[in-house]
């Protein structure tokens, strides 16, 4: 399979990037690592007039770390580069095992984390060639106006899938956008929508530049559990994170968020006023999960049955806030 | 589209190339350059068979354009014979079975040279987290191991075969 | 010291470094000049006549040289002479979603993928057959006219008196069994390159040579010449490496034809490559099975019984389906003494991709259910599951109840060796909660005594010819597709001739150059070209033997070859043996040769000396070689092989498939665990005894039984073709799962040798066999762990969660979407639905979405 043909733009600097995607805005696509704007290109998910590759922009690579303890993540970092940080590692542990989980070794050599956040919805239905599609029929997603997921709907429920979120969600992350107006600041659960067609909100002349972590998020326990048939290569067929901070036994904060069941990825509400100032045990970590499972809302878009993703939240949500509670 | 100039380093060499700016690298390696050792065994960046290295990095040559490799040393598995002769990991993966069909076995060849490069002594977990990137549909990978494990032997003494 | 100077020796493939430095050359990686690329159009619809194709567009766009449609060639073929059922592009009608319709030959990959989308075909959407238990039902619109009730085949055989068989039972066990479909998804997806010569009399297209990714030349070579309209003899089919076939390249794959055919269009060399997504759709893979089972014990354990009504979902074309429905059968009475056995088979058509030969042709899913069923028997009256197998062996030399001669069989020894080693007597029904052992048995042919094409050829013909420098060189047939076929005969000659395994080259699979083999298929090879090779050295040594007595004054009885040596029996071999090897090796290498005379390669003044000397006690393989030469002439050797009168079985209808020659047998015990809140189980480690006669490499036949049995893991736990109404939804890589090095376990192959009185040094097939017993080896695991009996394979986490919790009697969730993973009645479809509210494209008539009302979004709430 052949890529669709583009011009192909690659600036060096950050400005020199917004400037391209100002002037053709709507008709570019902004490639990263390539591991998912590539393969869905392939398929002809997307066939954009130019390509913006932003392997040339220094400035957009790196972890920097702050001197009050916050870090500062480029769009471009790689997540091999997050996951072999010891500094992540020692202050958002959250962080570095979920990027630890994404895809492959190899792939995590390519795929960015400013990629891993702005990663297309998946659905069966939809992450398949053109020749496929047709004999299917087209989708709301792409070229169509039905949902094989949801028959009936309007709405597209393809899936999050991307293994970081749920963890910087944790983290109270907030992304930097530039655009042709100056950059922009926002909290990343702003980030979403919970479409599946338009799944984030940013403009076609912005770009992600980077994460911010912040400094109160540092030092939180973090643990992500991530349900996938295979230990390598599969996306996430369910994913959670929690975060949590205890203080002689009791919780005194926790966040918890998952992925990959909903179009986007979600922090549990009321999950933290369940478990601050309690010790976690497991009738507690059991009703938490069963918060989790009512949030989400797998549906047919994946490989095993939207049941036991749901049911499969709710056994992780357990397991990773007693893990999490535990020495 | 417009073909445009490229200028590529590979194994060492550079070359000068004519290609469109959407040739995946792999398509320009096997294609363009006659470099046919890395392999194409799926469409979806999923099976590891196209494994290059750029500037000492594995990554999967198939979900690279070319163009944007320029100013970057990429090796691929035509680079990692040592002077015309196998390297050790190479004599290994044929003494000990690591290779059947080998049609996966040029990528796997990159993935190991990288983990070696990174990591010259590697527990179990971690040669299997490593190898974890590429697919081999024959030997089930047991017998990858220990000729993983006879390389590295190998590259510290003289190199012993099996039994 | 060891009565062999090579085999039994593990030895590094031959071809090894061509592998491991990327320098060998698959089909796609060769190219000719002028050489065009072609693309197939693959029908949308799972079953349509075809009304017209448009393809002027196509045509007309720049780049594009020619569009090829079933006109072109109509002339039907198929694997299965009873099968010709196939055609190069659809004629009149398509059958599966994916369906070869047009084939566009352009300058590049591009340009074609873009001319594609520029034919027009107009299809009359026909009622499609999803389900085979429904297809077999269907009055009209059959998926071909000439199979009523869409029946590709049915057979149904009684061994012994089943019902008395149950009669004398104290405990029968019956049960639905479902295992679901899989393909071979090897490494490299098929690729053929097809290139005419010109005629310089005549000056139209000429000889055709074909390079493909194919185990079998020769039948490729066969069903060319029927398409075409040439004699075989007009087309040279060549091999280059194949990047693993597991079946998938044991027949003639539509691509084959079809370059072939746009090249004779386009008066160019065609290459055409699959894409991953074609090679779903090409596939030829495992059917999903519906196996209702019922089995008869005494209480002693004696099985007294099996009857087995089989359905398999066979797809729309029959492919190699007559001959799996058939192996369902054969081989299920086989492994054991069964006295009476029932079995009714159905080979059905439905509008999917068609299956056909996978790794353990016809057993693998007969044997989860038997095995599993097995277990539970042996669970009933209280016996050690290792146990009850050992109540049932064969006594060989025996003939089964229907028919197949055993003469080797190591099962006992493989039985006792995985007992033994993984600690089952010491350890089964002690391990922690959660965590079990299980132990499962399996058989497969070494070769089909009956081939295909019914006929009094040998099966597999090897010629050799030596040089007067000492070089061998063999021809053979059969094909290298990463089982070292090559490195096994290359091993066989050396070791007959008593040469060094460096003098010999093997040329394989090459229709001009190399004598009919029947292809790499039905583990054939070490057996049947394996004693073809061995016959030919045979053939050769006997001329060189003959010189060497001579030279040697001695009869020719009384030599031996050995270590590139020809020496009286007996003697005191010369102390500069050694030294001798070594320079024969060097020579070997080319890097220094001493001396030329008279344009051979000569030892310069040590042969000059010794050639002048009187009777010798030995001489180097060289210089026996020289001394042949000039006393025969040119130094040849012929062998082939055909399968005894006696291996070929019994006269029933459809008993000419399951007969082998002989028998691999393979006995397993997993050991796994079972996560009871996730239902994800772990293969911790499986032992593999396997029977393989004799291991002639085993570093070859160690692999292939890992292989095998890492591959029946994945059909245990995670591989699985998901289906909605004919759509593949997992026809890739990434979703198809084949299994990663991470959850992929450590395998103890443990290798039994049974000498078998045929096999090539007592030989047998090593690279199937032991795919069948891992899946009911896992399943009886799990059961050990958790105490649920899965009769639904992949034991995928929700199925093996819908057991436990079942089983728990916890609040019932419905993970399986209705089917009860213990139970199973029926195949499970994907979810959701293909279209709605007469929205979208047109689809099929049976379209559950448009017979019904619209269904209800499900989980918006
Ligand atoms: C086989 C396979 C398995 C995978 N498994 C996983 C998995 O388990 N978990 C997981 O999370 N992901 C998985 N992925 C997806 C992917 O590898 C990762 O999500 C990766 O982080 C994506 O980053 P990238 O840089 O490669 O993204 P790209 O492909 O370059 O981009 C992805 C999308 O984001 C947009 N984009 C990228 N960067 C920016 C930016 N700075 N500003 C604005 N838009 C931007 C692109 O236009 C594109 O639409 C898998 C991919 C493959 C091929
Ligand atoms: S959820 Fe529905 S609309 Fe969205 S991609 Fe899947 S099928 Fe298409």
């Amino acid at each position: 399979m052949s890529l669709p043909q583009f011009r192909l733009l690659r600036p060096r600097s950050t400005e020199e990037a917004v400037s391209f995607l100002a002037k053709h805005a709507g008709n570019i696509r902004v490639l990263a690592g390539g591991t998912d704007l590539i393969p869905s290109m392939r398929q002809k998910l997307f066939e954009p007039e130019y390509v913006l590759d932003l392997r040339g922009i220094a400035e957009l690579r790196g972890i920097r770390p702050k001197s009050d303890g916050a870090a500062e993540i480029g769009a471009s970092t790689t997540l091999s580069a997050i996951e072999k940080s010891a500094y992540l590692r020692r202050h958002y542990p959250v962080l570095t095992e979920a990027a630890a989980t994404v895809a492959s070794p190899v792939l995590r050599n390519m795929g960015t984390i400013g990629g891993n956040i702005c990663l297309d919805t998946r659905c069966l239905w939809y992450n398949q060639s053109l020749t496929w599609r047709k004999g299917c029929g087209f989708c709301i997603k792409k070229d169509g106006d039905l949902c094989h997921v949801a028959p009936g709907g309007t709405k597209c429920w393809a899936a999050f899938s991307g293994d970081t979120p749920p963890a910087l969600l944790c983290l109270n992350a907030a992304i930097e956008i530039a655009g042709p107006n100056g950059t922009r600041r926002i909290p990343l659960q702003e980030f979403y929508t919970g479409d599946g067609v338009n799944y984030r909100r940013l403009l076609p002349n912005e770009l992600v530049t980077s994460v911010f972590l912040p400094a109160e998020s540092a030092g939180y326990r973090g643990v992500y559990r991530k349900l996938r048939v295979r230990g390598s290569i599969d996306y996430p067929l369910a994913g959670v994170a929690v975060v949590m901070k205890r203080s002689s036994g009791q919780v005194t904060d926790a966040r918890i968020a998952m992925t990959a069941v909903n179009p986007a990825p979600l922090l549990v509400r009321r999950a933290g006023e369940m478990l601050i100032g309690k010790t976690v045990d497991e009738a507690l970590a059991e009703a938490v999960g069963d918060l989790a499972a009512r949030t989400a809302k797998p549906l047919t878009t994946s490989a095993l049955t939207p049941e036991y993703r749901r049911e499969m939240i709710r056994v992780f949500t357990k397991r990773a806030v007693l893990a999490a509670a535990s020495n | 589209m417009k073909k445009e100039l490229v200028e590529l380093k590979i194994n060492g060499r550079t070359h000068e190339l004519a290609i469109e700016p959407s040739a995946l690298l792999l398509d320009v390696l096997r294609q363009d350059l006659g470099l046919t050792g890395s392999k194409r065994g799926c469409d979806e960046s999923s099976c590891g068979a196209c494994t290059v290295l750029v500037d000492g990095v594995a990554m999967m040559s198939c979900t690279l354009l070319a163009a944007t490799c320029q100013e970057q040393e990429i090796t691929t598995v035509e680079g990692v014979t040592e002077h015309g002769s196998l390297a050790a990991i190479q004599k290994a993966y044929g003494d000990w079975g690591g290779a059947q069909c080998g049609f996966c076995t040029p990528g796997f060849m990159m993935t190991v040279k990288s983990l070696l490069a990174e990591n010259p002594d590697p527990s179990e977990a971690e040669v299997r987290s490593a190898l974890s990137s590429n697919l081999c549909r024959c030997t089930g990978y047991s017998q990858m191991y220990e000729a993983i494990r006879a390389a590295i032997a190998a590259e510290r003494q003289g190199a012993p075969s099996p039994q | 010291m060891s009565d062999f100077s090579i085999i039994g020796k593990p030895t590094a493939m031959i071809d090894a470094a061509e592998k491991t430095t990327g320098g060998g050359k698959y089909t796609d990686d060769l190219s000719v000049p002028g050489m065009l690329i072609g693309k197939i159009l693959h029908s949308p619809y799972p079953h349509a006549r075809i009304k017209s194709i448009d393809a002027s567009r196509a045509e007309k766009l720049d780049g594009v040289v020619a569009v090829v449609i079933g006109s072109d060639a109509p002339n039907p073929y198929g694997i299965l002479p009873v099968g010709h059922d196939e055609h190069a592009l659809a004629l009149d009608k398509v059958r599966y979603v994916g369906d070869n319709v047009a084939c566009v030959v352009a300058l590049s990959e591009a340009v074609a993928e873009k001319a594609l989308e520029l034919i027009n075909v107009e299809y009359e959407v026909l009622p499609a057959y999803f389900d085979p238990e429904e297809s077999m039902k269907a009055q009209t619109d059959l998926i071909h006219d000439n199979k009523p009730g869409n029946l590709e085949k049915d057979y149904h055989h009684a061994f012994g008196n089943p019902d008395e068989g149950f009669a004398e039972a104290d405990h029968v066990a019956e049960a639905r069994f479902i295992a679901n479909e899989v393909t071979h998804a090897a490494m490299e997806p098929h690729s053929t390159l097809a290139s005419f010569e010109l005629n310089p009399h005549t000056g139209k297209l000429g000889r055709l040579t074909v390079w493909s990714s194919t185990q079998v030349p020769y039948y490729l070579q066969h069903k060319l010449s029927l398409v075409l309209d040439m004699p075989m003899a007009q087309i040279r089919v060549i091999k280059p490496l194949v990047g693993g076939g597991f079946g998938g390249k044991s027949e003639v794959i539509p691509l084959e034809i079809i370059a072939a055919v746009a090249a004779r269009k386009a008066q160019a060399p065609v290459k055409i490559t699959y894409t991953r997504e074609e090679v779903f759709w090409a596939h030829r893979g495992r059917p999903r099975t519906i196996i209702d089972l019922k089995t008869g014990i005494k209480n002693d354990g004696s099985i007294t019984c099996v009857k087995a009504r089989v359905v398999q979902d066979g797809g729309g074309y029959c492919s190699y389906g007559v001959v799996t429905i058939l192996y369902s059968g054969a081989l299920l009475g086989a492994l054991y003494d069964i006295p009476n056995i029932q079995y009714d088979g159905y080979r059905v058509l439905t509008n999917k991709p068609a299956c056909g030969a996978m790794r353990g042709h016809g057993t693998v899913n007969v044997r989860f259910a038997f095995e599993s069923q097995l277990d539970e028997l042996a669970a009933t009256i209280g016996m050690d599951p290792a146990e009850i197998r050992q109540r049932n062996l064969l006594k060989p030399p025996c003939i089964t109840v229907n028919g197949l001669r055993v003469q080797s069989y190591g099962l006992p020894e493989c039985i006792e060796k995985t007992v033994e080693r993984s600690g089952w007597k010491q350890r089964k029904g002690k391990l922690p909660k959660g965590r079990g052992l299980g132990i499962a048995c399996s058989h497969y042919v070494s070769g089909a005594a009956n081939s295909i094409i019914r006929s009094d050829m040998p099966h597999s013909t090897v010629n050799i010819k030596i040089d007067r420098d000492g070089g061998v060189v063999v021809y053979t047939g059969a094909s290298e597709i990463g089982q070292g076929s090559d490195t096994m005969t290359a091993q066989v000659a050396a070791e007959v001739l008593g040469c060094s395994l460096a003098r010999v080259r093997v040329i394989a699979a090459d229709t001009d150059l190399t004598p009919i083999d029947i292809g790499s298929y039905s583990s054939r090879v070490t057996f049947m070209a394996g004693n073809a090779t061995l016959r030919a050295a045979e053939d050769v040594k006997k001329r060189i033997a003959a010189a060497a007595a001579k030279k040697m004054n001695c009869a020719t009885e009384d030599l031996a070859f050995r270590d590139d040596l020809v020496f009286k029996k007996g003697s005191a071999l010369p102390v500069v043996k050694k030294d001798q090897i070594e320079e024969a090796e060097v020579t070997q290498a080319g890097a220094s040769v001493s001396g030329r005379v008279e344009g051979q390669i000569l030892r310069g003044s040590l042969q000059q000396k010794r050639k002048e000397e009187g009777p010798k006690e030995w001489m180097t393989f060289e210089e026996a070689v020289v001394a042949a030469i000039d006393f025969h002439g040119a130094l040849t050797g012929t062998g082939s092989y055909a399968p005894p009168q006696e291996a070929r079985g019994g006269k029933h209808k459809g008993a000419g498939v399951g007969p082998s020659p002989a028998y691999s047998y393979s006995a397993q015990v997993a050991e796994v665990s079972v996560d009871e809140d996730t239902g994800e189980v772990t293969v911790h480690k499986v032992w593999a005894a396997h029977d393989c006669g004799r291991a002639l490499n085993p570093v070859s036949v160690e692999g292939q039984i890992i292989g095998s049995v890492w591959m029946g893991m994945g059909q245990a736990l995670t591989e699985e073709m998901v289906w909605k109404d004919g759509m593949l939804m997992n026809p890739g890589m990434l979703e198809y799962r084949s299994p990663s090095a991470v959850e992929s376990p450590e395998v103890e192959p443990i290798i039994v040798e049974s000498i078998d009185p045929e096999g090539p040094f007592g030989a047998k097939e090593c690279s199937e066999g032991s795919l069948a017993a891992t899946i009911p080896a896992i399943s009886n695991a799990i059961y050990d762990a958790v105490g649920v009996r899965l009769h639904e394979c992949p034991f995928t986490p929700e199925r093996v969660l819908a057991a436990v919790r079942a089983k728990r009697k916890d609040k019932a969730l419905n993970l399986t979407e209705g089917v009860d993973p213990t139970a199973p009645a029926r195949f499970r479809e994907h979810g959701g639905a293909l279209c709605f509210n007469g929205k979208g494209p047109q689809r099929h008539a049976l379209d559950p979405a448009r017979r019904e009302a619209p269904a209800t979004a499900r989980g918006t709430d």
